[in-house]
């Protein structure tokens, strides 16, 4: 953009100084032209990405955005822009549809259960990998990530057979102990904490090992120091190990968020959504919608998904971000994300800033008073 | 940064702006499609003709097009095998880039939507409908109007284990609703843990639904709207419904247990097509099939059942449409649909076929082709599809938590008016 306005004010530049001195011009044209040369080159060397980008990425979301305002269906295939244009009358249609009121609730079900559940079992295994087991550490490592790696579709397999009412493998160790188990996905009740059982033994993997390079960034000094102090083993954990990785925590909220609120594969493969809609996730609707060929609700519901991640996601920067006394300092910890200008928080929390790390933001050195 | 931001959010808003404004539909009347079809050229078929077909047919076909090439010197058959799985969403894709091929295999229930984009080309006079059987040939029709042809069809009947239902004393083959349920009680009786299984919603729980709506004489589509609910639709949805209440059936079979269940003698009896004397074969050994009875759907005040199979499709853009019908007319021989049932086990869909070779003698297959005569297609509307998969969901309600079946026809009409027919 700013390569076109430049051109411009350099144009108007001999004109205005034209009656001043009417000798030097050239230069300044010179000037101009050589930087337009240059800015077409370099225009020249980006647009392979600048392509690129437009055609896979900017196109689809403006495709999909086309749809969501538009009353675009299946037979619509043949003349894509022979549509109506309906403003927000998708979005209406999706948030009066009691199936995507049904659909949201689950996912929430999905969402609220399942990412504090996960967390909190990747934190207890990373911890027990950090500082307890040092014995086979690599092969409990993999163990653990093994199931991020594995096809959904052979999980699925087995998990089925786990979750079989008459010789399932639970219901056979729970019959053990004179316990009759439910038919688990065949019971509205029971479908969803099923499925986010498979969810979270699924995603623990990845933030396992988030989990253990933000505690191997805690100093031993902090710890030792606490030990002296008389601190025991639980008040360290949560006085000086929690509150040191937190900016991973908060990562790792973020991610698994997003991915579950993106819930889809284990009811696809697993309950087709039922019984009872009772598995039915908000992504699973927008496929189905897809499939039976109403493109425009199916991108509006899409884009309320997307909402809902952004919403999600500021709010776990609210309750995990960089914690200052003044209100300010929150929000510009979001900004500072969104910026990208702090990839560093996530890794080493720890650290102390070095005097140059954001001259220009005084609050920056209130982040790592967390430790002391 | 912020401006960069801003000037692309308003370079977004913009685009999409400049794109709809130059949308919107053409409502002028003059674009309404043609009823009939343009005549096909005399003579042999010349040329390529790109040929797209999902599952067995797929693998199959390209073989068995030889016997056209022999007939036709200067035609080639080019097949294309597709996954089931995908084919759908690849001939979506096609039409949307208009890179289609001449024919294409068509499952039934999607003919409404791909007529309704207008790519495919209307049947030509010269094909002889009186030639399929009429539900096959509903199911190429959409508003009144043919778009392919019937290729091969499937229906399903009643397989009841013989041994459980002479132990119980009860008919085989039950002939109308009361007798149904008594042989499922008997079943049941005779020491089988469910007397019949019936899909209680879920995916395609309709295709079994369905008959039994029809046998009560209901009519669910009319003249471009929806009739379900109607005093037949929810004597229909009742009767279905008592099999779960008395607990004949079972409401949550897992996946993949129906077959090792009823080869156990745990399950007396069940609706389905005919890939399951292929798949009982295979679960209880040879000579399985000896103890197994196939039975016509019992009679309610009608005869029915559910018709399925696939449909042959030209489309509009192909490049050799007259070879094209022509490579589809030779497909629709009796010969012909006789011959490639011996190669891929495919049912006719043209009834005269079935007086020949295996398809006369076998005494199973002459109860799906007695079956076929009276069995009825669901309405070949665009978003029949979405109104499938509401039936699903209430008979789901019916069967499992024992919604009242007139609460269930109310919301099935309900959703399927805001639905609409899509035509």
């Amino acid at each position: 953009m700013a390569t076109v306005a430049r051109p411009a004010a350099a144009g108007t530049g001999p004109r205005a100084g034209g009656e001043v001195t009417t000798s030097s011009p050239a230069p300044v044209r010179r000037g101009s032209r050589l930087r337009r040369r240059r800015s077409l080159v370099a225009w020249g060397f980006a647009a392979p990405f600048v392509v690129l980008f437009l055609v896979f990425m900017a196109w689809p979301v403006v495709s999909s955005l086309f749809m969501a305002v538009t009353d675009i269906k299946s037979r619509d295939l043949r003349s894509p822009f022979a549509v109506n244009f309906v403003g927000l009358q998708n979005v209406v249609t999706v948030l009066t549809d009691t199936t995507f009121h049904k659909a949201a609730l689950n996912t929430l079900y999905f969402v609220v259960v399942g990412v504090p559940l996960t967390m909190g079992v990747a934190l207890a295994i990373a911890v027990a990998l950090n500082t307890g087991i040092t014995r086979a550490a690599a092969f409990f490592r993999v163990s653990y990530y093994m199931p991020v790696v594995t096809s959904i579709v052979a999980v699925a397999v087995v998990w089925r057979f786990l979750y079989r009412p008459d010789n399932g493998l639970i219901n056979e160790v729970l019959g053990w102990f004179g316990i009759q188990g439910p038919d688990w996905l065949g019971s509205t009740t029971w479908a969803m904490p099923s499925l986010i059982a498979m969810a979270v033994w699924r995603s623990m993997g990845t933030l396992v090992v988030i989990f253990l390079a933000g505690l191997q960034s805690v100093p031993k000094a902090l710890h030792e120091a606490a030990a002296l102090d008389g601190a025991n083993a639980w008040q360290r954990l949560t006085r000086v190990t929690l509150p040191s990785i937190r900016p991973t925590i908060l990562f790792g909220g973020v991610i698994t968020g997003i991915g579950f609120l993106q819930f889809f594969e284990e009811p696809f493969v697993m309950t087709q959504g039922g019984p009872l809609n009772s598995t039915l996730s908000v992504s699973y609707l927008i496929y189905n919608q897809f499939g039976f060929g109403n493109y425009g609700v199916a991108a509006a519901m899409a884009y309320v998904l997307f909402l809902a991640i952004v919403l999600l996601t500021v709010v776990q920067f609210r309750l995990l971000g960089d914690r200052d006394e003044t209100g300010t300092g929150r929000r510009r910890s979001i900004r500072a994300l969104l910026r990208g200008s702090r990839p560093a928080a996530v890794g080493a929390p720890a650290m102390a800033p070095g005097p140059a790390d954001s001259p220009s933001d005084p609050a920056g050195r209130r982040d790592t008073e967390v430790p002391a | 940064m912020r401006s960069s931001t801003r000037v692309t959010v308003a370079a977004l808003a913009a685009v999409t702006l400049v794109t709809t404004a130059a949308c919107g539909r053409s409502d002028s009347p003059g674009t309404t499609a043609p009823t009939q079809g343009a005549a096909v050229s005399e003579g042999p078929a010349t040329g390529e003709v790109t040929v797209w077909a999902m599952g067995t047919e797929g693998e199959k076909l390209g073989e068995f097009a030889k016997a056209f090439s022999e007939e036709n010197p200067d035609a080639t058959i080019k097949v294309t095998a597709i996954p089931w799985d995908a084919a759908h969403d690849k001939i979506a894709n096609a039409i949307a880039g208009n890179q289609v091929p001449d024919v294409s295999m068509i499952g039934t229930t999607w003919m409404g939507e791909f007529a309704a984009t207008g790519a495919l080309d209307v049947t030509p006079e010269a094909v002889d409908d009186d030639a399929f059987f009429d539900g096959a040939w509903d199911s190429t029709e959409v508003d009144d109007v043919s778009y392919g042809v019937p290729w091969y069809v499937e229906t399903r009947v009643l397989y009841v284990d013989t041994d459980l239902a002479e132990k119980a004393g009860v008919p085989a083959t039950p002939s109308t609703w009361d007798e149904l349920k008594a042989t499922a009680k008997g079943l049941q009786d005779a020491g089988a843990q469910w007397g019949i299984n019936l899909q209680p919603g879920q995916t395609g729980a309709w295709q079994t639904f369905l008959p039994f709506a029809w046998e009560a004489g209901a009519e669910i589509y009319d003249d471009g709207e929806f009739h379900f609910d109607t005093p037949e639709f929810v004597e229909a949805l009742t009767y279905y419904q008592s099999f779960f209440e008395e607990k004949l059936a079972p409401t949550q079979l897992p996946q993949g247990a129906l077959e090792p269940d009823f080869v156990d003698g745990k399950i007396g009896s069940f609706v389905s097509g005919p890939w399951h004397i292929g798949i009982l074969q295979e679960t209880g050994g040879d000579g399985f099939m000896d103890g197994v009875t196939l039975a016509p759907m019992p009679q309610g005040k009608e005869k029915a059942s559910f018709i399925g199979g696939s449909n042959l499709a030209v489309f509009k853009d192909a490049k050799n449409r007259d070879a094209a019908w022509k490579f589809v007319q030779w497909l629709s021989e009796p010969e012909t649909q006789a011959a490639w049932y011996q190669e891929v086990s495919d049912l006719p869909a043209v009834e005269s076929a079935w007086q020949q070779g295996d398809l006369a003698d076998d005494e199973r297959l002459k109860v799906f082709g007695e079956q076929m005569t009276t069995a009825q297609a669901p309405p070949a509307v665009p978003t029949w599809e979405q109104v499938a998969a509401v039936i699903d969901t209430e008979l789901e309600k019916v069967c499992k938590s024992g919604e009242d079946p007139a609460a269930a026809a109310k919301a099935i009409q309900q959703q399927a008016e805001s639905i609409g027919t899509g035509l």
